[in-house]
């Protein structure tokens, strides 16, 4: 049997060639390693081109910034980073002073004189805002101080010299900055602590050119070793300033945080590890396997798929005793707010000239809030565990107001059906058109709302779907004003509800991100009050104000604060946070031998 | 006469009559759900999320409740649309082009047919798929489009090289000598020459179209509207975790045993109507299969 | 038709094809691409700043304007930077394409070798028991999809719900060890779903030599039936072998692997192109629809060579 023969051969030769590799070598591997994940890819690491979450977390590891959040505070408090303390606000709410630390210096570059980094100082800070309103830059954070800088809008007029002085934003010595703002904006200091706002020497800037973003030299706590599509792999800065971590000030609860070991890494200097790999990781399940392994990334986001597998229960959540021996859960309540949105544009449920039809069609957005079943979305898609509440104010920010009238977020079926009965018969019902990204996930949620909507008597055949290849496909044509119902999630950049509920005011319709195009004067006049006022009962009752406007005109259904779960190997010590501290949680960081 | 032979040989094989009865027990199905009655309840969720095998729902439920033996029906019909309209999409451009670079066989319709064939398959399959997608924004049909449009070259190679084959066979020569017009001999000597050719290439771009929309349903780019296997086998990596399997094994074994069963029969129509066919006389540029190339572009 | 004339004609073609590909992949994933100006414009924009980039990205130009501004970059072979990430896009093939290679290389090679040999049994024991195992099996192969086999192996071989053998996904080559072991689950998969095909394909080829009167003659004057595959066969078959093989170099090397790359998570080509394509990179797509027609060409160039050094028939 020759056949045989030549066979057995080929298979043995297959399988040698195969099966020699599965001993994964230690090689030479750097003492302590941080293996994180992150379920999407980052914009780019130049701090002008950091708009999502993933870019955030890299670029204030790279970079500094003069603010950041404390690392275990909730509510969210702030708390300097290069700043030497906070900042000196002017009585009129205008001027702000601030002063950076001494002797911080920005990583090694062949750029720098000598290749040595040079100490940062305040034109570092005025440069790289500056750098936002030039339009070569491409900044996709210049909103943040759009119209709010005085003499800005000139410089930027003037074309953009870097030479050129900015009225509002001077450095008055080398370690103190001096931006005079052209009207009160008191989240002002909240928008120093974004990845946006972080401080880029020029001198590198402008050798690197468009490239800055794949090679970035900043004074962070880390540096860049390599980043590719999958994956970015940091080392410690030697040079980074030498700071300790006061756990008691970054907020540690010896009963919230008790069984973490975090007391070990009180008194230590920043960062712990010498090495931090971050994976991207878009699939959740790849994700899971990932970190079941063992040997690969050591923090994952719990898939709500699996919840069931994983909780022993939902409230309080806590994991089956087989995971728990291996794994700590972190449960946090995402910082922000998703809403099925109305865009009033359209005359089929937005607004019309003619009071009556106006009227009717707000009747009609509130029949549907009412046919809409929070719960059963919350079960399906977030696994039971999200927060819903009436309105877009969430529970994470100050203002929330935990007695609201929850009748806007309460299923209501009969009252829906009664509405729609009083708008008339079934053929005088506009078509509904609900837009969503093409996945299996959004798919789900067209049909689970097209259930829910029919089930109140709105027609099967009057309920119609638009897909985009890709979110940001949606983005675009909801920018355009085209969209009629669609998904709308928003990641506050800060901890005031100024941030959302900007969503709805007038001058920023769409394209800007008020994508409903609510027009309400008596809104914007109060927003427009409130944005210039210091926290105070006064603001939060405007607040809650505004928000109740929202609810009234039936403007989306509103809201909901996904509530994820993540796991980190029992061997970390940390508290991961995605949201506002985001990336700042990864000096705090350590990796100890399993315990 | 072909035929004949075809069916007698079929007759007498019990793998290919096994592979037949399973095809139209498939197409059954597909006719069942295309007329509403079966597989109706594909999206009607119920409270048992990951339910298993019971009288109520055959195969368990997913997730979301959805019954996953209706939607394994749905997506037959799915599969037999996909299938139909892009194996017929593709034939007939394939024969159309085909038999006209072959007609005009080392004249400039032939170079530019040559040219469009060798531009299109130039462009990896799932990049041109995916780039026509979005170029339709996500329309429904740009899936049908974009596979119809990648798969008829392969089919217009074969159809070409037979049209040059048959052009120098005498009874076309006797019909040009009597003065039949070219499209009158195209069409009528041709063409009918060429249809086991076509009936064996149907089938096998059937089979790619109905892996390939496995692929894209995967990749995002497939179905929008309705269930498909591959978007059962999308939504269930999560559910093989969880230990829940049946979505996963429903959908995919679904899939192989229709892809099987089409690929026992062209094999078989191979064998019986084109014996040369198995002749590697000429490979050509082309992938194997249209949809799965060997190596994963 | 002299020589001389054959090679113009062969590179009139080629270029006639670049053109093409060029032409319709411009068309199809850079003037029809997803609109990245919205995207660029950040949370909250104002008009005048989508126009403003809009205009740096060129949309507001018209279509042959575009186009023949992509041919200028065609021919010095600069696209720029990416629009996403701000890499050169030169540097970004250079560190994608090597990774595609490495990933697909082991399974292409072995693919082949494996099929060649199964082929080879299942020819000679034509219509025996082999045969129709074999058969069996490359059916079998043919008929499950990729992405079933890629689930389904990751799930056995690289998770800790099977046997962990391998990481689960990522991509590290820094030591063989390493590469090995990335690479092992991958290459299994191709493997896998490849050799039905090709083992199909090189059973077909065999057939048809060992029918030959040439090999029946090499049998006749007392060669060894692995000497005459080896020194008869083989040879001979060298033709429709080396086209398969050659076609597919421009696949494997600019259309890297989506699927592969995406699910386990390995910086190739193929991802980052995929990745070009869903947001609407123009530099990216640009370069890579330049370079896969390019290698096509150069294929369809050395394929026309190959047949006159490898067939006598065609040379003279």
């Amino acid at each position: 049997m020759p056949q045989l023969v030549f066979l057995t051969v080929f298979f043995a030769a297959l399988l040698a060639l195969g099966g020699c590799s599965s001993e994964p070598e230690p090689g030479p591997e750097p003492q302590k390693t941080y293996r994180h994940s992150m379920d999407g890819t980052p914009t780019g690491l130049d701090p002008a081109h950091a708009s999502n979450v993933y870019a955030g977390f890299l670029v204030v590891n790279l970079f500094d910034t003069l603010y950041r959040y404390r690392y275990l505070a909730r509510p969210y408090e702030i708390t300097e980073n290069l700043a030497a303390g906070p900042p000196v606000v002017s009585a009129d709410g205008l001027t702000y002073t601030i002063t950076l630390k001494q002797g911080v210096r920005f990583q090694h570059d062949p750029a720098f004189d000598q290749g040595v980094g040079r100490e940062v100082s305040a034109e570092d800070l005025v440069y790289s805002l500056k750098r936002h309103f030039d339009p070569e830059v491409r900044s996709r954070g210049s909103w943040l101080w759009r119209d709010r800088i005085q003499g800005m809008a000139e410089w930027q007029a003037q074309g953009s010299d870097y030479d050129q002085p900015v009225t509002g934003l001077r450095a008055l010595d080398r370690y103190t900055v001096e931006v005079r703002l052209t009207r009160p904006f008191p989240q002002f200091v909240y928008t120093l602590t974004t990845a946006h706002s972080a401080l880029v020497p020029r001198e590198v800037v402008e050798a690197r050119g468009r490239e800055f973003g794949t090679a970035p030299v900043g004074s962070g706590p880390f540096r860049l070793i390599s980043m590719d599509t999958t994956r970015a792999e940091l080392e410690r800065n030697p040079e980074y300033r030498r700071e300790k971590i006061d756990l008691a000030a970054e907020g540690f609860d010896p009963l919230r945080h008790a069984g973490l070991g975090l007391e070990s890494v009180d008194g230590r200097e920043m960062p712990l590890v010498d090495r931090a790999v971050v994976d991207f990781v878009v699939d959740g399940a790849s994700g899971w396997v990932s970190f079941t392994a063992g040997n690969e990334i050591q923090y994952v986001r719990l898939p709500p798929d699996l919840f069931d597998q994983a909780l022993a229960s939902r409230s309080p959540p806590r994991l089956k005793p087989d995971l728990e021996q291996q794994y700590h859960l972190h449960v946090t309540p995402e910082f922000g707010v998703t809403q099925i949105v109305f865009n009033l544009d359209d005359p089929g449920i937005g607004y019309q000239p003619d009071p009556e039809a106006n009227l009717r069609n707000r009747d009609l957005r509130c029949a549907l809030r009412k046919a809409f079943d929070w719960d059963q979305r919350n079960q399906v898609f977030y696994g039971g565990i999200a927060q819903i509440y009436p309105g877009v104010i969430p529970p994470a920010v100050p203002e929330f107001d935990p007695d609201a009238d929850r009748s806007s977020v309460t299923h209501d079926p009969e009252g829906a059906r009664q509405i729609l009965q009083r708008l008339g018969s079934a053929e005088n019902l506009p078509v509904l058109e609900y837009t969503y990204n093409s996945g299996v996930a959004q798919q789900r949620g067209f049909e689970q709302f097209r259930g829910q909507m029919s089930a109140v008597g709105y027609p099967d055949d009057k309920i119609t779907r638009r897909v985009f290849a890709t979110f940001p496909d949606v983005s675009r044509a909801a920018s355009n004003r085209e969209l009629q119902i669609w998904v709308y999630g928003w990641t506050m950049d800060y901890p005031d509800a100024e941030n959302v509920l900007a969503l709805f005011y007038g001058p920023n319709r769409a394209p800007g991100n008020n994508v409903t195009n609510y027009a309400n004067p008596e809104y914007d006049r109060l927003f427009e009050q409130a944005a210039a006022m210091q926290p105070s009962p006064e603001r939060t009752a405007i607040y809650r104000q505004l928000n109740q406007m929202l609810i009234d005109d039936c403007v989306s259904i509103a809201g909901v604060t996904r509530v994820r779960a993540y796991l980190t190997h029992r061997d970390v010590i940390g508290v991961p946070d995605r949201e506002l501290v985001g990336g700042y949680f990864l000096r705090f960081v350590d990796v100890v031998e399993t315990p | 006469m072909m035929w004949q032979r075809w069916w007698e040989r079929v007759r007498q094989d019990p793998v290919t009559l096994a592979a037949l009865v399973l095809i139209m027990l498939f197409f059954g199905v597909a006719c069942g759900s295309w007329l509403g009655l079966i597989g109706g309840g594909w999206s009607d969720t119920s409270s048992l999320l990951r339910g298993g095998f019971s009288a109520e729902h055959w195969f368990g439920t997913n997730a979301i409740g959805q019954d996953i033996f209706q939607r394994a029906v749905f997506g037959t019909g799915v599969a037999f649309q996909v299938g139909v309209s892009v194996a017929l999409g593709a034939t007939l451009l394939g024969a159309v082009f085909g038999s006209l670079a072959g007609y005009f066989h080392q004249r400039a319709g032939d170079g530019l047919i040559g040219w469009l064939m060798g531009v299109i398959e130039s462009i990896p399959f799932y990049l041109l798929v995916a780039a026509l997608a979005f170029a339709m924004q996500g329309h429904n049909l740009a899936m049908y489009l974009a596979m119809t449009l990648a798969f008829w070259t392969t089919t217009a190679r074969l159809v070409r090289a037979e049209t040059i084959r048959l052009r120098q066979m005498p009874f076309v020569e006797a019909a040009r000598t009597l003065g039949v017009g070219q499209s009158a001999i195209l069409s009528r000597h041709i063409l009918p020459n060429t249809s086991h050719l076509l009936l064996i290439q149907f089938t096998i771009t059937f089979v790619g179209a109905v892996k390939a929309e496995v692929v894209l349903s995967f990749l995002g780019l497939g179905i929008q509207d309705g269930v498909s296997w591959g978007l059962m086998i999308a939504e269930s990596t999560s559910d093989l975790l969880a230990g829940h399997f049946s979505n996963f094994l429903v959908a995919s074994i679904s899939l192989f045993l229709l892809v099987m069963a089409l690929n026992l029969l062209a094999d078989a129509m191979q064998d019986a109507l084109d014996p040369r066919f198995s002749h590697p006389a000429d490979p050509g540029p082309a992938e194997p299969s249209p949809a799965e190339p060997s190596h994963g572009t | 038709m002299n020589t001389s004339g054959l090679v113009r004609h062969g590179l009139l073609q080629a270029v006639a094809l670049v053109l093409g590909v060029t032409f319709l992949g411009f068309l199809l994933m850079v003037y029809f691409a997803p609109d990245l100006s919205y995207q660029l414009a950040g949370k909250n924009p104002t008009a005048e700043q989508i126009q403003q980039i809009r205009q740096q990205l060129g949309y507001d130009q018209p279509l042959p304007v575009r186009y023949l501004q992509y041919l200028q970059e065609l021919a010095t072979f600069d696209f720029g930077y990416s629009d996403s990430s701000g890499e050169r896009v030169t540097a970004l093939l250079a560190r994608t394409l090597p990774v595609s290679a490495a990933l697909l290389l082991p399974g292409f090679i072995l693919g082949h070798i494996l099929a060649m040999g199964l082929g080879a049994v299942a020819a000679y024991g034509r219509g025996r028991w082999t045969d129709r195992l074999i058969a069996v099996v490359s059916g079998t192969g043919m008929s499950i999809s990729f992405i079933v086999v890629m689930i389904a192996f990751q799930l056995v071989f690289a998770s800790s719900y099977g046997l962990n053998w391998f990481p689960a996904r990522g991509w590290q080559w820094a030591t063989p060890a390493q590469y090995l072991s990335h690479v092992a689950v991958p290459t299994l998969t191709i493997l896998f779903v490849s050799s039905g095909y090709n083992t199909r394909f090189y059973r077909a080829v065999f057939v048809e030599q060992i029918g030959q009167d040439y090999v029946k003659a090499a049998r006749a004057f007392g060669y060894s039936r692995t000497r005459t595959f080896f020194r008869v066969i083989l040879p001979n078959s060298l033709l429709p072998v080396l086209t398969r093989v050659l076609y597919s170099v421009p696949a494997i090397l600019v259309g890297g692997s989506l699927l592969l790359e995406s699910y386990f998570g390995i910086p190739g080509v193929g991802k980052s192109t995929f990745d070009a394509i869903t947001s609407g990179d123009q530099p990216v797509l640009k370069a890579v629809i330049a370079l896969s027609s390019l290698a096509l060409a150069v294929v369809m160039l050395s394929v026309d060579r190959l047949y006159r050094v490898v067939d006598p028939r065609l040379r003279g």
